[in-house]
């Protein structure tokens, strides 16, 4: 899988981030790097011990890491979730959590996809 | 900069994400030195050891433990955020947000997501600016230096002639430009009665060298008798107070020049008293301009604390308790707070024999306070 069909399968905009970051050399090492980062995981774990102060953070950090990446789908789903976490709980929380899930999962396996074929 | 090929300017980037963190140092780590910070107390603490070496710090606002604005608030309250410029990045890209930031004092705000070119330009163009105002700076302080050089040297010139017919240590008028210049330190930091400037306290300073110029006029048999002056040698002595104003009035040139006006009042009022009870004028609290009160004091602390053909030195202690206690004359009770706030530094800095006055710093004091004020 090349890197633009892996954008197309995470549903990003390649040539938006190739316009911005300039190499695809930068563009590939840092979504492959997106697998890495821990934020999904502090998302769950927080938003599970009610630690809304920490899942906003986590939130904000994933669509700040998909802003620049790109990764439009998943962008707008955590931008939601952000907002809807900024004052604490509110009753979208659960609602937007569990989209963010499935693009967070659609996101990484575009990802590992393309991670298989560069091995 | 450019002549130090291997140099390479510091950059601290601070950000809770290691993959911005990485975005951003795969960028810029040809050109510099990348610091990472995770958070805001990390930022500080790189910040309390490095801000001397640091060119730009690379700033995120929603971090945990503190946030980009807890930072800020920081390097305001400890003053880095005049030398070292900070530029924003986030995602909180609302006016509040920016407008709040810029309020705190960053140089740029960049929104994410960003694009690699206009932060790389941002970046050198920042670090630039920021190298060249510090040499420039640097070139002024250096000019104002030379410049103030030339006339100090000639002051003093001046008053050590007057000083060696007087018989007095020439470090006299040293000693009196020191504690003058101490002294309206501690003034300024504890009242707004008398509203100087930095250039104000340099140039009162300057001018107490010359307080004892009429000092000239007086007959040496006077000037340097053993013992105590008769009624009407004490009638001559007080003249040199006149004397000293006169000959400063009577100059050909420069006669609104400040330095020349304000060694008028030292020379004819440093010898006033707080309660009216002094001469020429017998003018009364703060009828005696502040630049005489000040002059005053040191000059009765640098006679108590060296010896004369008549006494032998007091010790610093006795010397300030006599002052405080009133036997040598009535001050100014804030000048008095002054002297004993400034205590300690004074006998420190009169321990060597030599007190070197620091022009040099009081000359980056000017300087600062022309950019900041």
């Amino acid at each position: 899988m090349s890197l633009q069909s892996c954008y197309i399968a995470l549903e990003g905009n390649y040539d938006d981030v190739i316009g911005r970051l300039r190499t695809e050399r930068l563009v590939r090492k840092f979504v492959l790097k997106f697998l890495d980062d821990p934020s999904y995981s502090n998302l769950c774990a927080s938003l599970e011990a009610k630690d809304y102060d920490e899942a906003f953070r986590a939130s904000h950090t994933i669509k700040g890491v998909c802003q620049n990446l790109s990764f439009t789908r998943l962008y707008q789903s955590s931008h939601q979730l952000t907002e809807a976490l900024r004052n604490g709980w509110s009753p979208e929380v659960e609602e937007l959590f569990s989209q963010v899930s499935a693009d967070y999962q659609q996101t990484a396996d575009a990802i590992r996809a393309l991670q298989a074929e560069g091995a | 900069m450019s002549e130090n090929k291997g140099y390479k300017p510091s950059i601290l980037i601070t950000d809770d994400s290691e993959m911005n963190r990485e975005i951003l140092t795969d960028m810029l780590e040809d050109e510099y030195t990348i610091m990472e910070a995770e958070d805001g107390v990390q930022a500080i603490a790189i910040l309390e050891e490095h801000a001397e070496e640091i060119s730009l710090v690379l700033l995120d606002i929603v971090m945990p433990n503190m946030d980009g604005f807890g930072v800020l608030k920081i390097m305001n309250q400890r003053n880095w955020i005049e030398h070292v410029p900070v530029i924003m990045i986030s995602s909180e890209s609302s006016a509040s947000h920016i407008e709040r930031a810029y309020a705190l004092g960053i140089t740029d705000f960049i929104s994410r997501p960003f694009d690699a070119v206009i932060v790389h330009r941002r970046v050198v163009n920042t670090i630039l600016l920021y190298a060249k105002q510090k040499k420039l700076i640097e070139m002024v302080e250096q000019q104002i230096y030379e410049k103030e050089k030339q006339s100090d040297m000639m002051i003093n010139i001046l008053s050590h002639i007057v000083e060696f017919r007087n018989g007095e240590s020439s470090l006299h008028v040293l000693h009196i430009h020191t504690l003058t210049e101490l002294l309206l330190q501690h003034l300024i930091h504890f009242t707004d009665r008398y509203p100087l400037t930095q250039s104000e306290i340099n140039l009162i300073s300057t001018a107490s060298a010359l307080h004892d110029i009429g000092k000239i006029g007086i007959p040496s048999e006077i000037l340097n008798k053993p013992g105590r002056l008769t009624d009407e040698e004490f009638t001559i002595m007080k003249t040199h107070t006149t004397l000293g104003a006169d000959m400063l009035s009577e100059l050909p040139v420069y006669q609104d020049e400040p330095l020349v006006k304000m060694a008028h009042d030292i020379c004819r009022w440093h010898h006033e008293r707080y309660d009216g009870r002094g001469y020429p004028d017998r003018l009364e609290g703060d009828d005696i301009p502040i630049a005489a009160q000040i002059v005053a004091l040191a000059d009765v602390y640098d006679a108590l604390t060296s010896e004369r053909v008549y006494k032998k030195a007091f010790t610093h202690e006795v010397a300030v308790q006599m002052i405080m206690d009133g036997q040598c004359g009535t001050f100014n009770p804030l000048l008095l707070k002054c002297l004993a706030e400034a205590a300690d530094v004074i006998q420190k800095e009169f321990q060597d024999s030599v007190p070197v006055y620091d022009n040099q710093k009081a000359m980056k004091n000017i300087v600062k306070e022309m950019l900041y004020k």
